[in-house]
């Protein structure tokens, strides 16, 4: 029910490079993926992402349900977003598109163009994930605060957000607890008429006490910080990481994508490329 | 000890700090789990959980706040499956909305109304004024503004609203006495 962010890239060959490289690459696609609207090179992206996914060999079965949600939520934000622009596509002007069709009711022009437009976001979406999920995955929890420590992010930044992946499973724990507590007492939050805030309200008698139990329960751990002397001096980690030759291979890889994309953005050969077969259906409704 | 002795300001950054902003932000991950369409909605779904951000910045300052919303809102996303980086920009968005609370908790907003409407007002301006940033998306994701203002920021600031306006009180009345009798 309750998912927790789990390590199951153990013994990869991603799962072993240091920390740092899938949070650098992750950050690196993303500044990379959202320069191009040419469908042919994400898809080409979208490739080189998924053959860096399989390297963390994640077992399918353990992330079925995140991939099915992530699918299904992009194609409903493209779906959406497409219905929504009017047929506006980008720069073109109105008159540069080539409709296909128009949706019944609400008018909307489906152009070559918005549907290539559709296709390119929803691969740039799911590039987008495939390099995100090693981020998750395949970084042991206990290598995110000296792998951000390592990226020259404010100590007590990482720190707290190596404390946050910690705190998760007993959160999620307790909150299992308080539903299984206030189902004794004959309470079921998905359960019961109402519109939107009757639902929220109902909310309540979990939210409520899960979010006071954790506040209190907090002062232990802040207690244990300060009698360690927490924010007196520079901190330290016990894990020491170094890049190795794969690492650095890796990073040059990731470089190099991002300058030669930027470069060709900036020389304008990353726009939306319309797919000829659909140019040519449009030009035969004329 | 560092938090013990020395005054406290807005923005400092001490074990409390790093403490509460960390478990607000992975209650905002595992509650993040409680969600559900609108009836009737184009799939506009209500997260309770967002409540977490403004209530944190609202007791514990807006770098509490922050950190709540961003790391909260990234971790979120990551155990539904969207993806960490995905939509990094409704990360900051989110950690907008904690920052503004706790600027606006110290001033004379949050004191209007009382421990019910003040709280909601502060809720409210924060969610509606920090959401702005995913206009972003302009330059992240390629919309155009009517998608970015029907599609994304009154498509997230609605149900946010509503979520925050009823949630945020309830907390604060259930936080109050429980501050005074740790001594906060």
């Amino acid at each position: 029910m309750i998912s927790t962010p789990r390590y199951l890239g153990r013994g990869s060959w991603l799962g072993s490079r240091d920390p740092r490289i899938p949070i650098v690459v992750g950050v690196l696609a993303a500044a990379t993926v959202i320069q191009i609207w040419d469908i042919r090179i994400v898809a080409v992206l979208f490739a080189l992402a998924q053959v860096y996914y399989r390297t963390a060999r994640i077992p399918f079965r353990l992330v079925r349900r995140q991939w099915a949600f992530a699918i299904a939520f992009v194609s409903i934000l493209v779906l959406v977003n497409t219905i929504l622009t009017g047929g506006e596509i980008g720069n073109f002007d109105q008159s540069d598109l080539h409709p296909l069709f128009y949706l019944p009711l609400i008018g909307t022009p489906i152009s070559a163009e918005s549907l290539s437009y559709g296709a390119t976001q929803l691969l740039r979406f799911l590039t987008f994930i495939t390099i995100g999920f090693p981020v998750a995955y395949a970084i042991a929890p206990g290598d995110l605060g000296p792998a951000l420590a390592r990226l020259r992010i404010p100590e007590k930044f990482a720190f707290g957000v190596d404390l946050t992946y910690r705190f998760v499973p007993s959160l999620a724990s307790d909150l299992r607890e308080t539903i299984d507590a206030q189902r004794v007492r004959g309470y079921e939050w998905d359960r019961g008429k109402g519109g939107p805030v009757a639902r929220i309200r109902r909310t309540v008698p979990l939210i409520v006490p899960l979010t006071m139990n954790a506040i209190v329960g907090a002062e232990d751990t802040i207690d244990a910080m300060d009698l360690r002397g927490f924010g007196t001096g520079p901190r330290t980690w016990l894990r020491e990481l170094r890049f190795d030759r794969s690492d650095r291979g890796v990073l040059v890889l990731a470089l190099t994508i991002f300058v030669a994309i930027t470069v060709a953005s900036v020389l304008g050969l990353t726009k939306l490329w319309v797919f000829p077969p659909l140019l040519t259906l449009a030009a035969g409704r004329l | 000890m560092s938090s013990m002795s020395m005054p406290r300001s807005m923005w400092g950054v001490d074990s409390r700090v790093i403490v509460y902003a960390a478990i607000g932000a992975a209650l905002y991950g595992v509650l993040a789990f409680f969600s559900f369409v609108i009836p009737g909605s184009n799939n506009v779904s209500i997260r309770p959980a967002f409540a977490i951000v403004p209530f944190f910045g609202y007791a514990f300052g807006p770098v509490v706040g922050l950190f709540t919303g961003l790391v909260g809102n990234a971790i979120a996303d990551q155990i539904s499956g969207y993806g960490l980086l995905t939509a990094w920009n409704w990360s900051i968005a989110n950690g907008l909305v904690g920052l503004i609370a706790g600027v606006l908790a110290a001033g004379s907003m949050a004191k209007m109304g009382g421990k019910i409407v003040g709280p909601a007002i502060v809720a409210a301006v924060a969610t509606a004024v920090g959401l702005l940033f995913v206009f972003s998306d302009i330059v992240v994701f390629g919309n155009d503004f009517n998608t970015a203002l029907t599609g994304s920021y009154l498509w997230a600031l609605v149900p946010d609203l509503i979520a925050s306006v009823i949630l945020v009180p309830v907390l604060v009345l259930a936080w109050e006495p429980l501050k005074e009798s740790m001594g906060r």
